[in-house]
């Protein structure tokens, strides 16, 4: 019998994290085979075959359906799964992994605080610059729903892959859409948030793909798992949806 | 309906020739724009809203571009290529595929493949007329091909502005009212918001610099703002200059001080976007609701007479048609007439042509300045499905 497949951050401080959480919640996990190979399994609950993915990838196994569950970030699945209520579950938020997706411009634009401040600027802008103002970003469809529900539209997406904070300091964005968990990097490049720019506020989540193949049995599964870790997550860090 | 059987493919490509050809006997040249297009004009004209519906890929060389989304845009590149003077009158005819991205559970009639047969044309002096025309043309073909059962949608993003002069709104107000008409999202919000304040600036805005602006004296106006960045430590960063910044909140501190949208006009508005029904006596409403305006009715109400007289002559049945004061806000470019022909035999959602009136379009493409310019497109696969339902 083919066996429940759980996607996991393959490395650095989300997979620390997620396995001191199941550790918390007295689920060992434990690589299989070859110390840099990426399988794995939980002791006590052989059903459940453990895939390291890279965290970036985790949520293209979900919206494939080649795992049934995976731990990523809910900014991650947003981004990338145009259809995520209807083909992902968020099954319980971790309490770690915690980030904002949030739009900032420089501080020293006094004049734009909101939204619609920006969207106040884009024409004059235009007509001194040439172009509509450009966003730096990787999130590219979180910003453009974001800005599409608010009824903005003038402006440029330019993809970004990293230091996107230093984009509007160097010239090469005006404003940006990026995570951030304390704000410190974003104020020591001389942005600031807009009042209304919280675009989402994220975190680790356990997620259970309604692309891949799901049997009663894995349903029990994965309900003994859900009720296990959130047993173990922090009471702030309460479930969403 | 896809294309992938030689049946439709053949189907489509007859209905395509009948199209064309009677395009290219009323005077339109037949053109064939690439495919493969710069994004860059797209997603200035429309706005990164297209980019959710556009294929945009970035090639080897790192240029970004796209599967064109219509063959409106390049045929006005096409035309701004060959014209040094954008304004030289011409006509275009195309027939070719388009692409648009469909989310999932779109129904089979957005395609995310499909072909447009359509028509642009630049630099008419006379405006209603070309406009009529382009109309009657988009229906002759559409009826040549065997579509009976046709009905057209008429909106008129102008006519807006025309009520506004009818009502002496002024030129500030306008312009603020022309921007709210066209996002159909917030405008009521707008309205109820205009009518207790010219403008609320937001909190974060600091207070003690909007009061410290005054145009008169803008030297130290700027001043105060560099003062302002200075004491609360913000470095001065990015591409707007301490001008642009100060600019900007002397116009928010002058657009406060501005008295409220007075309570007539904002009744008028109101009354205005509601009009919808029979084009023919839609006209009336108009008219009715205008009967005691500041300025008259004028211009508002002649242009609107003179396009269905226009149309009626072109030999379009005008109890067909109905006009909606609203429809058109939310279409990409349009600033003046829209229309859409819809079948009974598909959804209201899928129209079977499209087009209207985009003056501004061309010089987002590349002009100097706006180019007089009406078009249209047909949607080829949902006119294919409609004449096959309706012969049945």
């Amino acid at each position: 019998m083919s066996k429940l497949t759980l996607a996991i951050p393959s490395k650095g401080r989300l997979m620390e994290q997620t396995t001191d959480m199941f550790a918390r919640a007295g689920l060992v996990v434990r690589k299989v085979g070859h110390v840099r190979g990426y399988r794995g399994e939980i002791d006590g609950l052989p059903e459940i075959d453990v895939a390291y993915v890279s965290s970036g990838e985790i949520a293209a196994a979900l919206k494939a359906g080649s795992v049934h569950l995976g731990i990523t970030g809910e900014d991650l699945i947003r981004e990338n799964i145009s259809d995520a209520a209807t083909r992902i579950r968020f099954l319980q938020a971790l309490g770690f992994g915690f980030a904002d997706v949030i739009v900032a411009v420089p501080a020293c634009w006094v004049d734009v605080a909101t939204v619609h401040d920006l969207e106040d600027i884009a024409l004059p802008f235009r007509r001194l610059h040439g172009r509509w103002p450009r966003v730096a970003t990787k999130y590219v469809n979180l910003t453009r729903r974001f800005f599409g529900s608010k009824g903005f539209g003038d402006y440029r997406i330019i993809e970004s892959a990293g230091a996107t904070e230093g984009a509007p300091a160097a010239g090469m964005a005006e404003l940006i859409v990026d995570i951030t968990t304390t704000g410190e990097t974003l104020r020591a490049n001389g942005l600031k948030i807009l009042d209304d720019g919280v675009i989402l506020k994220s975190q680790a989540n356990l997620c259970a793909s309604n692309a891949a193949a799901w049997t009663p049995e894995f349903e029990k599964i994965c309900a003994e798992l859900t009720a296990a870790l959130s047993a173990s997550v922090p009471v702030k860090a309460t479930s969403r949806v | 309906m896809t294309v992938e059987t030689t049946r439709n493919l053949e189907a489509l490509a007859a209905q395509a020739q009948t199209m064309m050809s009677v395009f290219t006997k009323a005077g339109y040249e037949a053109v064939a724009p690439s495919i493969i297009q710069p994004a860059d004009v797209f997603l200035d004209v429309i706005g990164e809203g297209l980019r959710a519906r556009t294929y945009v890929f970035t090639d080897q060389d790192g240029a970004e571009l796209c599967l064109r989304p219509d063959i409106t845009v390049p045929t006005c590149r096409l035309h701004l290529e060959r014209h040094a003077d954008p304004v030289t009158p011409a006509r275009y005819c195309y027939n070719g595929p388009a692409f648009r991205f469909q989310p999932q559970g779109a129904t089979a009639s957005h395609p995310r493949e499909f072909r447009q047969a359509g028509i642009e044309r630049f630099g008419d002096k006379s405006r209603e007329a070309a406009e009529a025309e382009t109309v009657a043309i988009v229906v002759k073909a559409i009826e040549k091909v065997g579509l009976r059962d046709w009905t057209l949608k008429l909106g008129d993003l102008g006519l807006f502005s025309s009520v506004l002069d009818a009502a002496d709104v002024s030129p500030n107000w306008k312009k603020r009212l022309d921007d709210a008409f066209l996002k159909p999202l917030s405008f009521r919000k707008a309205l109820k918001d205009f009518a207790s304040a010219a403008r609320v600036a937001s909190p974060g805005v600091p207070e003690e610099l909007l009061s410290a602006m005054r145009r008169d004296e803008w030297e130290k106006s700027e001043a105060a703002v560099a003062v302002y960045l200075e004491e609360n430590a913000i470095e001065l960063l990015g591409t707007r200059s301490l001008a642009d910044i100060t600019e900007h909140l002397m116009v928010i501190a002058e657009d406060r001080k501005e008295k409220p949208l007075d309570a007539s006009a904002i009744e008028l508005i109101e009354r205005y976007v509601g009009v919808t029904g029979p084009a023919t006596t839609a006209g009336e409403k108009i008219a009715a609701l205008l009967e005691g305006a500041a300025n008259g009715a004028g211009a508002a109400l002649e242009t609107y007479d003179r396009r269905l007289a226009l149309l009626a002559n072109a030999g379009i049945d005008l109890n067909r048609v109905t006009f909606s004061a609203e429809f058109g806000r939310t279409l990409a470019y349009y600033s003046g007439l829209v229309f859409e022909v819809n079948s009974a035999s598909l959804e209201e959602k899928s129209p079977i042509a499209g087009g209207g009136r985009y003056d501004g379009l061309m010089r987002a493409a590349g002009a100097q300045a706006e180019v007089p310019a009406v078009g249209a497109a047909i949607h080829s696969e949902r006119l294919l499905a409609a004449t096959v339902k309706g012969a049945q």
